[in-house]
């Protein structure tokens, strides 16, 4: 698809000033949103391949890691977002709506094939076919394990298929996500249930070389006040949505009240609302602000008519004449902060209030069924309704077993559960490789800096997935639709790719000769980041040549191999921050007003002699601070300083000595847009020199009047607009240079139309398409050469 | 290199006994990376000009240590020579986005220039030709950088010149097709581009039958002077800064102090007018003349030991600069004075990014006054004779 053109694209883009020089080989530190996700889900990297309208290897990132996108798209509690640097300029990315879309873009397609590996001849069992067994399964299947996934229900998936509605996971999704599992080789045996069709330990004596327990927290607690257990109309809110989920739709009659506040309540809430139910109210002991379910799905809740009573709890289930009543509550105030961190609520005595009900739904916590335990093993393993296992090792106390997920935690979530198999994965199979149990946990994340204070309000915001109205007969279709694939790109483009690169992997698939590949952090592997590397002997050539480790460019790479291929091209690594150089710094704050990530302050603002800072963490290596600092103190990303040799301005003399006395038409364009543009000219077959910058804002205008003098018959500056500019103020700054330009060349004798902008909105569709024939036009009409008609 | 051995002799670099007298007036010294003596010590290959680049970049060819130098090296032609020696000056060693360099190296090209005037106005009166041109210079391109951002325009310079010759009777040359003076390319090391920048200015002046320019800045005034007489030979009007013109007005009568308070004033002897050409006093009676005779306050260093502004030229910018300026600013309000008075519409926009910088940095910082000579006078001086213009002087 769109990845073709993409790479069309590319192979327009020449940049002739980076034509020497090595660059700085690094790995690249994770981003927030990475290093958010438990699953280690490479988010930047999918999210910008989304952007560039990369949709079907965006879903490969995404299943590095993550066996069930689609399924994670919908209900993933997305942690990412709440780390996202977009929170508050705009509201986050929607990376699970994102995630979402590029994994629906599949559906519609053959399901991907299983990969070829080595099989390796020991056997894993996994109890559970959640979340948390899928995805170790998942992960020792690709690794060449046989494995068989026990599960005791009639159907495979667990609580997204048991918990979980069907109006916020179609059924179809699920099926289908566990289909893609299977293939890669998992037996999935469903309505076998360890402990009943067989134990424990016949499995690991029937010749499983190791076992991973996935059981999940399946029961329900009770509300635990009087009048509960003769009262039919108190149910365990799980088990009235297994029935739900089940198939059962039978309406619900009267008043339904669900106590809890997690997103098992909410769940049961909103399904009884599709049961006919007349109101629907939640009571939860704290406040909103506490409650654990996920701030989107409240909203919803909110919206589609559920009804919320915050600060009381059941003190008594009160029946009458053999039906229940109501419950009466006591209202709560907030105490001492508990274990959670959540302040305690603590009853207000004399506060009773009597809630009606005719059905009570008990949502107020889930913990594991142990019954299949032998009865010997239980008191070893299980401790306060959870598993015990070795955190390291994820291994139970009894050798070859792991555990992972909910019935380890505690009821969690789904990224959890995943994050949980894959780290199980990776210590059975070290184990059954004979490894040290590994210290398998990913870095801690780097402590995070201030937060951004005061984001431009001009920033496009956050877009938001549509959601459908309750249809009367269809009330359980899925309530949150997909974004459009314009939809989907124009949210991508809010990313601002934070760390040194985008990770949209173009220089990996660039790079002819293979000098740069990338290594994804492995599965369960403790780095999460990516690693650009160059294979040893190239290394060690490029130290002999005193470039340290570094990719080179393709005529510092022929001249030690002498091996390129037609077409080969190698591709800057752009460091992510400005330098600054102290010595020049004369304090003038100029840079700290249009950086917009307040990456930048004085050392001390009194003083009269002062310099100013870099918090390297918020620096997004935009350029747009070295456009205005007056004494060239903040040294651009483009390169580090050590490779002052390859800059913008060097272009000025390739510029004139490639073709002496032929104008050329110079485009100066937004790094993102610059694969877009250079296909739009390519295919109306337009030569251009197309010089990608990290940023429109860093072009000022002494630099367009020299690449102007320097031949170039025209220059465009083509950027995003306005708003577009995912570092603020970019369009702005630029279109003030160029108009200084135009202006000094009106007054100097030249042709000011000859140095122009183009800030047209993104088009429809992928930006990895030649979307925009109307610069060919513009092109044409500043004299630019047409490919192959005016050569002679 | 052959032309670095002759540089090294021409301006006497050659007998530099390295006794440091230079690195004690420098104005760059306190910065401590800085040495002059060991600018003067490049003698020949290519590296060592390279290894010196930041320095040489960093000098503001201000001449304080030709002052104090037993030998009588000419050190800031040595520097300008050996910038001509070394590889191109980087655009990191221009300020600005080196929009201003971009722009004189266009001038230098073939095509003339089309300067909009419009910034003249209908109440002010030019002439196409006569005796008399008002050399503009940069003033209106600065406006394009500095305009927003310190809340100046450098062009009123241009206009109050033009105000007063024109209440003098003269109606100047003002010329659309004039060039860059070529004053900062000539010092940033790019002799070719200055040549052909003085060829073209001096053939479209003398075209025009111009035989005296007057100039409202200092750098401009020196490089007329005093560098256009090495390069265009053939045409040699007298040249005179606005002060210089203004002070022998005002001792023919012609010119008489308009009534009202004058503030109380203290001169900044621009490098290019001060040291270079020697003019100290002509601006200083100036000021006197404004405020009914009394002299102007004087700083700690003045007249031909005047500190620098902080850059010259528009190249290398930094935190030397900004101490300079800082420095000066103080000096200047220790004198009491109520306005700093500059001759060079360069010194004015670096004092006025100093105190811009500090407003923006929301410090206190010195408020002084700091304004443009020949705008101070035309806000204050008067035709002895109210005659209208009526013909070229
Ligand atoms: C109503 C509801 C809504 C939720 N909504 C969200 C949400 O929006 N977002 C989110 O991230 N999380 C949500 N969660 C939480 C999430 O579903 C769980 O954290 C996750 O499914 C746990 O995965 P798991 O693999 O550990 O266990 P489970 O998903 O519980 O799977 C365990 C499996 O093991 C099987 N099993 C148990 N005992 C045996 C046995 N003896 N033999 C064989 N098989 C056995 C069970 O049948 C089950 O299939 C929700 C949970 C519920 C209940
Ligand atoms: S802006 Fe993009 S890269 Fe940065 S945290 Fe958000 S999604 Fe991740
Ligand atoms: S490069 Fe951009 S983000 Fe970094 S300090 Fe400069 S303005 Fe701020
Ligand atoms: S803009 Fe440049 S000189 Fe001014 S404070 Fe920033 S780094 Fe220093
Ligand atoms: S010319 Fe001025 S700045 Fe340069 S060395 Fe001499 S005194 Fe120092």
């Amino acid at each position: 698809m769109s990845a073709t053109a993409g790479s069309q694209a590319r192979a327009t883009l020449t940049v002739p000033g980076l034509a020497a020089g090595p660059f700085p080989l690094r790995e690249v530190p994770p981003s927030p949103c990475t290093l958010a996700c438990p699953a280690g889900i490479n988010v930047k990297s999918y999210v910008s391949l989304v952007a560039e309208g990369r949709f079907a290897e965006a879903l490969e990132v995404v299943r590095e890691r993550c066996p069930l996108p689609g399924i994670c798209g919908r209900v993933c509690h997305h942690p990412c977002e709440d780390a996202c640097e977009r929170r508050p300029a705009g509201g986050p990315i929607a990376i699970r709506a994102l995630k979402r879309f590029v994994a629906d873009l599949e559906l519609e397609l053959p399901p991907p094939e299983a990969p070829d590996v080595a099989p390796r001849p020991e056997r894993v069992a996994i109890v559970g076919s959640g979340p948390a067994g899928l995805a170790a399964a998942w992960d020792l299947a690709r690794a060449g394990f046989p494995v068989t996934v026990l599960e005791a229900a009639a159907q495979p998936g667990g609580m997204l298929r048991y918990g979980i509605a069907d109006y916020r996971l179609p059924v179809e999704v699920l099926d289908y996500e566990i289909d893609v599992v299977r293939r890669a080789g998992v037996e999935i045996r469903t309505g076998y249930r360890v402990g009943v069709d067989g134990g424990l330990g016949e499995l690991l004596a029937e010749g499983y070389a190791a076992a991973l327990l996935a059981v999940g927290a399946q029961r329900g607690r009770g509300l635990g006040v009087p009048g509960e257990e003769d009262c039919p109309e108190v149910e365990d809110a799980l088990a009235f949505l297994r029935r739900v989920n089940e198939g059962d739709r039978t309406p619900l009659a009267g008043r339904v009240v669900v106590i809890g506040g997690g997103s098992t309540a909410i769940e049961a809430a909103r399904s009884a609302l599709r049961l006919a139910a007349k109101e629907v109210e939640i009571v939860y002991r704290r406040r909103r602000e506490e409650m654990p379910a996920d701030e989107e799905e409240i909203e919803t809740a909110i919206a589609e008519g559920v009804a919320f009573r915050f600060l009381a709890a059941p003190a008594r289930i009160v029946s009458e004449g053999g039906r229940l009543a109501g419950v009466e509550c006591l209202r709560m105030e907030l105490g001492e902060p508990d274990a959670s961190g959540r302040r305690r609520p603590v009853p207000i005595p004399g506060s009773e209030l009597f809630v009606a009900a005719d059905h009570v739904f008990a949502a107020v916590g889930q913990e594991a069924d142990f019954g299949f335990l032998p009865a010997e093993l239980a008191p070893r393993l299980a401790a306060g309704g959870r598993l015990a296992t070795d955190p390291q090792s994820t291994m139970t106390p009894l050798r070859g077993v792991f555990a992972a997920g909910d019935v380890v935690t505690g009821p969690a979530t789904v990224i959890e559960a995943i994050a949980a198999g894959h780290r199980a994965a990776e210590a059975i199979r070290a184990f059954l490789d004979g490894e040290e149990p590994g210290a398998a946990r990913p870095a801690a994340p780097p402590p995070r800096e201030l937060e951004i204070p005061s984001p431009p309000p001009a920033w496009a915001q956050r877009r938001h997935a549509a959601t459908a109205p309750i249809a009367a007969g269809r009330e359980f279709d899925e309530v949150e639709r997909a974004f459009s694939a314009a939809e989907a790109i124009a949210e991508a483009r809010r990313c601002l790719r934070c760390g040194p690169c985008s990770e949209c992997r173009i220089c990996a698939a660039s790079c002819g000769r293979r000098h740069l590949t990338i290594h994804a952090g492995g599965a369960g592997a403790g780095s999460r980041g990516w690693l650009l590397r160059a294979p040893e002997r190239f290394v060690a050539s490029l130290e002999a040549a005193g470039a340290g480790g570094a990719c080179l460019h393709r005529e510092l790479a022929d001249e030690l191999f002498g091996d390129a291929e037609a077409g080969d091209q190698a591709v800057a690594l752009l460091p992510t921050r400005v330098a600054i150089d102290e010595d020049f710094c004369r304090g003038c704050a100029k840079c700290i007003e249009v950086c917009a990530f307040d990456a930048l302050s004085l050392v001390d603002p009194e003083a009269e002699e002062t310099t100013v800072r870099l918090a390297p963490a918020r620096c997004r290596g935009c350029n747009l601070c070295t456009a205005v600092c007056p004494t060239h103190a903040l040294v651009p990303t483009v390169v580090a300083p050590e490779w002052w040799g390859v800059r913008i301005e060097d272009l000025y003399p390739p510029l004139a000595a490639a073709a002496p006395g032929e104008p050329r038409f110079v485009v100066l364009a937004c790094q993102r847009r610059a694969g877009a543009v250079g296909a739009s000219l390519a295919a109306a077959g337009v030569a251009a020199e197309l010089v990608p910058v990290r940023c429109c804002g860093q072009v000022d205008a002494g630099m367009l009047l020299e690449v102007y003098r320097h031949g170039a018959g025209a220059v465009l500056v083509a950027g995003c607009p306005g708003d577009a500019c995912r570092y603020g103020a970019g369009a702005d700054l630029a279109a003030r240079q160029v108009e200084r330009a135009r202006v000094l060349l009106r007054n100097l004798g030249g042709d000011a139309g000859r140095i122009t902008a183009d800030w047209s909105p993104d088009p429809e569709g992928s930006l990895a398409n030649s979307g925009w024939p109307h610069l060919a036009v513009l092109a044409r009409g500043l004299g630019a050469r047409q490919e192959g008609v005016s050569d002679a | 290199m052959p032309e670095l051995a002759s540089l090294r002799k021409r301006t006497q670099a050659a007998l530099c006994l390295a006794c440091g007298k230079c690195s004690t007036m420098c104005p760059l010294s306190p910065s401590g990376w800085f040495s002059a003596a060991r600018l003067a010590a490049i003698r020949e290959p290519e590296t060592e000009i390279a290894g010196q680049t930041r320095s040489l970049d960093a000098c503001l060819t201000c001449g304080a240590c030709e002052q104090r130098c037993p030998e009588g090296v000419r050190f800031v032609e040595f520097v300008r020579g050996v910038r001509a020696l070394a590889p191109p000056v980087g655009r990191r060693a221009c300020p600005h986005g080196e929009m201003l360099q971009a722009a004189a190296r266009l001038m230098a090209g073939p095509t003339a220039p089309t300067r909009d005037l419009g910034w003249i106005g209908d109440e002010l009166e030019i002439a196409e030709t006569g005796e008399v041109a008002l050399f503009v210079g940069c003033l209106p391109f600065f406006d394009l950088l500095f305009t927003d951002e310190l809340g100046i325009a450098t062009v009123d310079i241009a206009r109050a010149a033009i105000r007063l010759l024109n209440g003098l009777g003269i109606r100047p040359v003002v010329l659309a097709e004039e060039r860059c003076c070529g004053h900062d390319l000539l010092w940033n090391g790019e002799p070719e581009a200055f040549q052909a920048l003085a060829a073209a200015n001096a053939a479209a002046f003398e075209a025009r039958g111009v035989k005296k320019v007057l100039t409202t800045c200092a750098e401009c005034c020196s490089t007329w002077r005093r560098d256009y007489r090495e390069a265009a030979p053939g045409y040699r009007p007298e040249v005179e800064h606005l002060a210089e013109f203004l002070a022998a007005r005002l001792a023919a009568g012609e010119l008489a102090a308009r009534d009202g308070a004058a503030p109380s004033t203290t001169f900044q002897d621009p490098c290019r007018l001060g040291r270079h050409l020697g003019v100290t006093e002509a601006p200083r009676s100036v000021l006197a003349a404004l405020a009914g005779g009394a002299a102007p306050l004087e700083m700690e260093r003045s007249g031909r030991d005047a500190d620098c502004c902080g850059t010259s030229g528009f190249i290398h910018c930094d935190a030397n600069s900004r101490r300079l300026q800082s420095e000066r600013l103080a000096a200047a309000a220790a004198t009491g004075a109520e306005t700093l008075v500059t001759a060079c519409p360069k010194c004015l926009i670096h004092f006025q990014c100093a105190q811009c910088e500090d407003r923006r940095r929301q410090r206190a910082g010195n408020g002084i006054a700091v304004e443009d000579l020949t705008v101070l006078a035309a806000r204050m001086l008067v035709p002895a004779s109210t005659a209208r213009p009526t013909g070229d002087a």
